[in-house]
């Protein structure tokens, strides 16, 4: 999967903005024919690496039948919906604070020590304590991807502020603009794109996060599906619930950026 | 030298994964003596033994930390691995990494023998029995298990509590619509209880004595689902080339186990102070834990009401197969092969051996 996020719009992009797409569809076929061959003949054991036809009759007892008894389409809901509003939320408070950060170098002094504190910690390290906290229901799942998004975010949009040219700041004052004028038309706009790449690199990490968020007394979700169904091999299931976790995380990334284009679409003109 | 070279000539050798980390092994091993010496195969002793354990409190304890392990095995160094899991085992000896599976629960092994992973059964620890029992908050006055309609309880997912409480649901007609069944790991289930978000856990020691402490009442079921078929066991487990390569060091092994075992039958409180202070519990609590599991010796696990001798597998062959099948229902596992094939992988030469040489 593609997770080609943090890489700024710039002259080398968009150069190559033009996918040559013979080369992708060469790759994914040299994969797939050593994915028939290692499993066809035998010699990587299905425990490792199901071949199509398991695959296939894994994904469609999936459908049909669900896993453990509940629909594959109500796990997909369960994770979206988590992703969505600990993302959303994430995003949305961080990218504010961040703004603030960026502007105000007070608040800054103030934040930056527990933002920087928390965006490299492993979640793994605190799962017991969000349940000890939160209990066991959506509260910790969602907090948990919340506390991935945020951080990044904020830092994010702190750097957009700080990244804006002095020159247009200074230009726009002395033509008479007011501060929320020069932070609305001149420091916005120019933060945004690095807003984008901020959310576009926060929805991955929070994908990362998922399946740490669903084993949290889980039973729900997609995430939690790849988790149980790893403990008896059932790499079948597994790599179905991997593919599920992928395309929609693919389909979110690409929905980033087809909005970035149009809102930020000055961007390296 | 000469084994490395024999396994890489075999052309499929380089793809098996198991082959190519045992060479690996070898190799290092090898690099590491400084010395390549010539070894018979069936009175080699390892170089290393890769196993897997769980920190329990168990006499294996014993002899694990008193080195009784490395002492019988001869010069063999043992490299010990933690985990938490007994799939985790499964898929640790599936890739080749560890050669000796410590107190696997019956519920993962009959998984593993069920989708063909290259070990053998090769010893029982003990019927667990009473040790891992439900536990529910005496505040809600749960007499039966109809009672548990609409409550939620914590279990770790594909342990051998777990195959349990299926099986206690699924004899007493409740559904998992009735009771909300939450996978959680044994320290996230001790926190979940303290809050008060979970009414019940089915779970071992020491998590378990630690729910009995805070308000937890056992519910005691585990006679009727023993009758009724749901009996579960540790176990120990050898990669198949392993034992077939190394048999001396597995039947040392089990010598090892079987002497520590004797010691906790002769020496009780001796016993219980060791294994409380390698499991991080007290002597009490320690001996608490070890009255509950039904240890079986080396020799009585040769009777055929378990193991049975070599070529004539016991009844526990049968309790294997229907966890499996009951695995197959619950879709944890594909399929499971027919009774045979669990007697084929249960190999009890090698605890032969060791009672023959011991008299435990």
């Amino acid at each position: 999967m593609s997770r080609a996020v943090g890489r700024k719009p710039s002259t080398a992009s968009r150069r190559f903005a033009l996918r040559d797409w013979r080369f992708t569809v060469l790759s994914v076929a040299i994969i797939a024919a050593a994915w028939v061959e290692l499993t066809s003949s035998g010699r990587v054991s299905d425990l490792f690496l199901p071949g199509p036809a398991l695959l296939w009759s894994g994904l469609v007892d999936l459908v049909e039948h669900g896993y453990k008894n509940r629909p594959l389409g109500v796990e997909v809901l369960f994770s979206l919906e988590r992703v969505f509003i600990g993302f959303g939320t994430g995003a949305i408070f961080g990218t504010v604070l961040g703004l603030a950060m960026g502007y105000y170098r007070r608040v800054d002094a103030v934040c930056s020590p527990y933002v920087e504190f928390l965006r490299p910690l492993p979640q793994l390290a605190y799962l017991v304590l969000l349940i000890a906290w939160f209990g066991i229901g959506e509260a910790p799942k969602i907090i948990l991807l919340f506390l991935t998004a945020f951080p990044v975010a904020a830092v994010a949009a702190r750097d957009g502020v700080r990244n804006t040219s002095r020159v247009r700041i200074l230009a726009a004052r002395s033509l008479g603009a007011a501060d929320w004028q020069i932070f609305r038309y001149v420091i916005f706009p120019s933060a945004l794109t690095d807003i984008f790449t901020g959310a576009r690199l926060a929805l991955g990490l929070v994908y990362a996060t998922l399946i740490a968020a669903e084993i949290i007394a889980g039973s729900t979700g997609i995430g939690w599906m790849v988790f149980d169904a790893g403990r008896f091999l059932r790499s079948d299931y597994v790599f179905v619930g991997i593919g599920i976790i992928g395309l929609t995380g693919l389909a979110l990334d690409r929905f980033f950026v087809a909005l970035e284009r149009r809102i930020v679409h000055w961007a390296g003109k | 030298m000469k084994i490395i070279s024999e396994s890489l000539s075999k052309p499929d050798a380089v793809l098996d994964r198991g082959a190519f980390l045992r060479c690996a092994g070898i190799a290092a091993g090898a690099a590491a003596a400084g010395a390549s010496f010539p070894m018979p195969a069936s009175a080699a002793v390892p170089d290393t033994i890769n196993i897997a354990f769980f920190t329990e409190t168990k006499p294996t304890e014993i002899a694990k930390g008193l080195g009784w392990f490395a002492q019988a095995v001869g010069t063999a160094r043992i490299n010990w691995s933690e985990v938490g899991s007994g799939a985790e085992i499964n898929t640790a000896i599936a890739a080749g990494s560890v050669d000796v599976g410590l107190g696997i629960g019956s519920s993962p092994t009959a998984a593993g023998i069920s989708q063909g992973i290259p070990y053998q059964l090769v010893g029982l620890i003990d019927n667990i029995g009473p040790a891992e029992e439900l536990t529910v908050r005496g505040s809600l006055h749960i007499r039966s298990p109809a009672d548990l309609k609409g409550k939620t309880i914590g279990v770790p997912f594909g342990s051998t509590s777990h195959f349990r409480l299926l099986g206690l649901l699924k004899e007493y007609g409740l559904t998992e619509s009735d009771v909300t069944v939450l996978d959680l790991r044994p320290d996230a289930l001790v926190a979940a209880w303290l809050r008060g978000d979970i009414d019940g856990a089915y779970v071992w020691s020491p998590a378990k004595s630690k729910l009995l402490a805070n308000g937890g009442v056992p519910l005691r079921t585990y006679d009727k689902l023993d009758a009724a078929g749901y009996v579960i066991a540790d176990l120990i487990v050898a990669r198949t080339a392993f034992g077939q390569q190394y048999p001396a060091a597995v039947s040392a092994l089990l010598r090892a186990y079987g002497r520590a075992l004797a010691l906790w039958r002769t020496q009780p409180a001796e016993a219980a102070a060791i294994v409380g202070k390698q499991a991080g519990v007290t002597a009490e609590v320690a001996r608490h834990d070890l009255e509950e599991y039904d240890f079986v010796s080396l020799r009585e696990q040769l009777s055929p009401d378990w193991l049975g001798a070599p070529g004539h597998p016991g009844t526990f062959t049968g309790v294997l197969k229907r966890t499996a099948d009951f695995l197959v229902e619950q879709k944890s596992i594909r399929s499971a092969p027919a009774l045979s094939v669990f007697g084929q992988a249960v190999n009890t030469s090698f605890l032969t051996e060791a009672t023959r040489s011991s008299g435990t």
